[in-house]
């Protein structure tokens, strides 16, 4: 009897001694287990951060909360995050209406892993607790909860931005359907009628047209507009049985604009003009390639100069120069910065998106026009969407429908 | 060669290349020519030991030296480009500038949708979200940036011809477009003064006594060459005209 009663109680004790060494660490005896805490993966996310949500109201406003975490990599606990109730409520979570339902009454937090832990992989499980504090005094601390981070594919918070994106990519087979059948209308675009003016300037005076595409790489977006740009004006430089000259920065850039003049040439019916040397590769170093094409261009003097494309400081180093020889200049960039030099010191100036529509509106090749016509699409739904979401906004804050305004903006939530 | 003899040699060639890039601002000339010439192989140069060291060596040969046999696949598409060169096999560049292209399409779709859309339309509407507590000030200030944006996406609007009403409303966004262009004029040549007084500073440096006068030897020895050459080109002229 009294070796089994000695039995239960060692039975006893060691079932006490395990049940508190799998106790969190820190947690005593006398402190309430917090209610209700889980943790999952933040959803809609590369897959390094977690969500952590409990009820709100169980110890009053002033409670100040901390959050730990733990890794097997990083070993013990880290203080991951500090807060008072009132600042993590879940509808503060950063996510859109259809991607997050916060329920009223209940804080959230968005745990960013990385930042506190380092990159951890996708899969990994991290372990978690939270505690409340008072005056600094522990009152209630949560069970250690353990979950795992995960990557996701599908980024439901950026629907709106898929839509859009599907919108304009229908809009664009429409356009580019009806515009091989029925053709679309651009308007006139000022500058590109002087593109004439120059070429024959240059034919008449014997003189060569110097085409500076810029500096910028093959998949900038001017860059492209130039080169379709660039193929129009050889086109023409071949009819007229004058000379270009393009001086290259990027040397994939040259490569494309050498298809690009050849093929004009061909287009022309000027096969025989065509030399491999009318693009040539200058340097790769900004204000080299731009001391350069100003010696040539002061050198050469030649009647006409086109600037189309991206440049950055270069810019009025060139057409400044180009300005002094009396040369025709007309410029193009989307680089708002760098226009007002172009409008100083050049004759025509196209801004921004005209650069775009002027290869456009020179080739009239149906998917050129059909992407201006889904870039004016794009442009149509800013400018009624700023109207109409500007009047619902202010009706909605003025009304204190707090709602309507929240919809209307996460609808435009950028990314 | 002692480390003051390299500090004076080092003004003298930034003081001489300085002056000899600002000779151009008179005219061209042989000393322009030689520093013009210099910069393009010095920058050459630069970039093909930064290439070579920043991108081949860390990204290429020691990947592929520890065994990461996969970088062979975007050195060999970057690769490909320079097939260009050899007429009979230029067909391959099209694989490298396929995947360019792709990538980039892939890369600044998305980019510019949450820019130039996204962004743009959330940032002009959001100031009215605070109506309740707006001053009259803040309200017309908001407005004007909404009508703003309006007026100058009109301008670049190129499915109507502009005519009439339209017109006025492109005519409103192109005054928009000149207040900023005039404001990013005056900001560029701010920051593009800095430079110059930075080039001056360097001069000021390189005239000092210890530098033995190298700005000033430099410059007399320039002023002194335009002057024979003006001279000699006058008197060529004369005998030509004789």
């Amino acid at each position: 009897m009294a070796k089994t009663k000695t039995l239960a109680v060692l039975i006893a004790f060691f079932l006490a001694a395990g049940a508190a060494s799998a106790a969190p660490a820190g947690k005593t005896a006398s402190v309430p287990a917090i209610a209700g805490f889980t943790a999952d993966d933040m959803p809609y996310d590369a897959g390094n951060a977690l969500l952590l949500r409990w009820p709100d109201g169980q110890y009053g406003a002033d409670t100040v909360y901390r959050v730990f975490l733990s890794t097997a990599a990083a070993g013990g606990w880290v203080h991951a995050d500090e807060f008072k109730a009132a600042d993590r409520e879940a509808k503060a979570i950063p996510l859109p209406f259809w991607a997050w339902e916060p329920l009223p009454g209940e804080l959230a937090v968005k745990l960013e892993i990385g930042a506190l832990v380092g990159e951890l992989k996708s899969g990994s499980d991290v372990k978690v607790k939270a505690a409340a504090y008072r005056n600094d005094k522990l009152i209630a601390e949560s069970l250690a909860v353990t979950a795992q981070i995960r990557g996701n594919w599908f980024r439901l918070d950026r629907l709106n931005n898929l839509i859009l994106l599907t919108v304009i990519v229908i809009a664009f087979f429409w356009a580019v359907s009806h515009a091989k059948r029925k053709g679309l209308f651009i308007r006139r675009i000022a500058g590109l009628d002087a593109i004439d003016e120059a070429i024959g300037r240059s034919t008449e005076m014997g003189k060569p047209i110097f085409y500076v595409p810029g500096i910028g790489q093959m998949s900038t977006i001017s860059t492209i507009a130039s080169t379709f740009i660039l193929g129009e004006v050889a086109k023409k430089v071949a009819a007229y049985d004058s000379q270009i000259k393009v001086p290259h920065y990027d040397p994939v850039v040259m490569t494309v604009a050498k298809e690009v003049v050849k093929q004009s040439y061909l287009e022309a019916g000027r096969p025989d003009s065509y030399r491999e040397d009318l693009n040539f590769f200058v340097s790769h170093d900004q204000f080299s390639y731009a001391a350069s094409v100003d010696g040539m261009i002061s050198r050469e003097k030649p009647a006409a100069i086109f600037f189309m494309g991206y440049f950055m400081a270069e810019s009025l180093l060139l057409a400044e120069v180009g300005s002094t020889t009396g040369a025709i200049q007309i410029a193009g960039t989307d680089v708002e910065h760098q226009l007002p030099f172009f409008f100083t010191a050049c004759d025509y100036t196209l801004i921004g998106e005209e650069l775009y529509a002027a290869g456009a509106y020179l080739s009239k090749e149906p998917m050129l026009v059909s992407a201006l016509k889904v870039q004016d699409l794009g442009k149509l739904v800013v400018m009624v969407s700023v109207a109409v979401g500007g009047v619902l906004v202010a009706v909605g804050a003025k009304m204190n429908w707090d709602n309507l305004v929240q919809v209307v903006l996460t609808l435009f939530k950028a990314y | 060669m002692t480390e003051t003899t390299w500090i004076i040699a080092g003004a003298w060639i930034s003081a001489g290349l300085t002056i000899f890039l600002f000779s151009f601002l008179y005219k061209d000339n042989p000393f322009f020519k030689m520093a013009e010439h210099l910069y393009l192989g010095a920058g050459m140069g630069w970039w093909f030991q930064v290439y070579l060291y920043s991108i081949w060596k860390p990204k290429v040969f020691e990947p592929l030296l520890g065994g990461d046999f996969f970088v062979l696949i975007p050195a060999l598409l970057g690769l490909s480009l320079v097939t260009q060169f050899i007429p009979k096999i230029s067909w391959i560049s099209r694989y490298g500038f396929t995947f360019m292209m792709g990538y980039g399409a892939g890369m600044e779709i998305p980019a510019k949708l949450s820019t130039d859309f996204m962004s743009q339309i959330a940032g002009t509407i959001m100031p009215f979200s605070l109506m309740a507590s707006m001053s009259g000030f803040d309200i017309l200030n908001a407005l004007i940036v909404a009508a703003g944006t309006i007026c100058v996406l009109f301008y670049f609007f190129f499915s109507v011809e502009h005519k009439g009403s339209v017109k006025k409303i492109s005519n409103v966004g192109i005054y928009f477009l000149m207040i900023y262009f005039g404001a990013a004029f005056g900001n560029t040549v701010m920051a593009r003064f800095s430079l110059l007084y930075g080039r001056f500073d360097d001069l000021n440096t390189s005239a000092a006594a210890s530098n033995f006068y190298a700005t000033q030897i430099i410059l007399a020895a320039i002023a002194a060459y335009f002057l024979i050459h003006s001279f000699m080109g006058k008197k060529g002229q004369a005998e030509e005209a004789h």
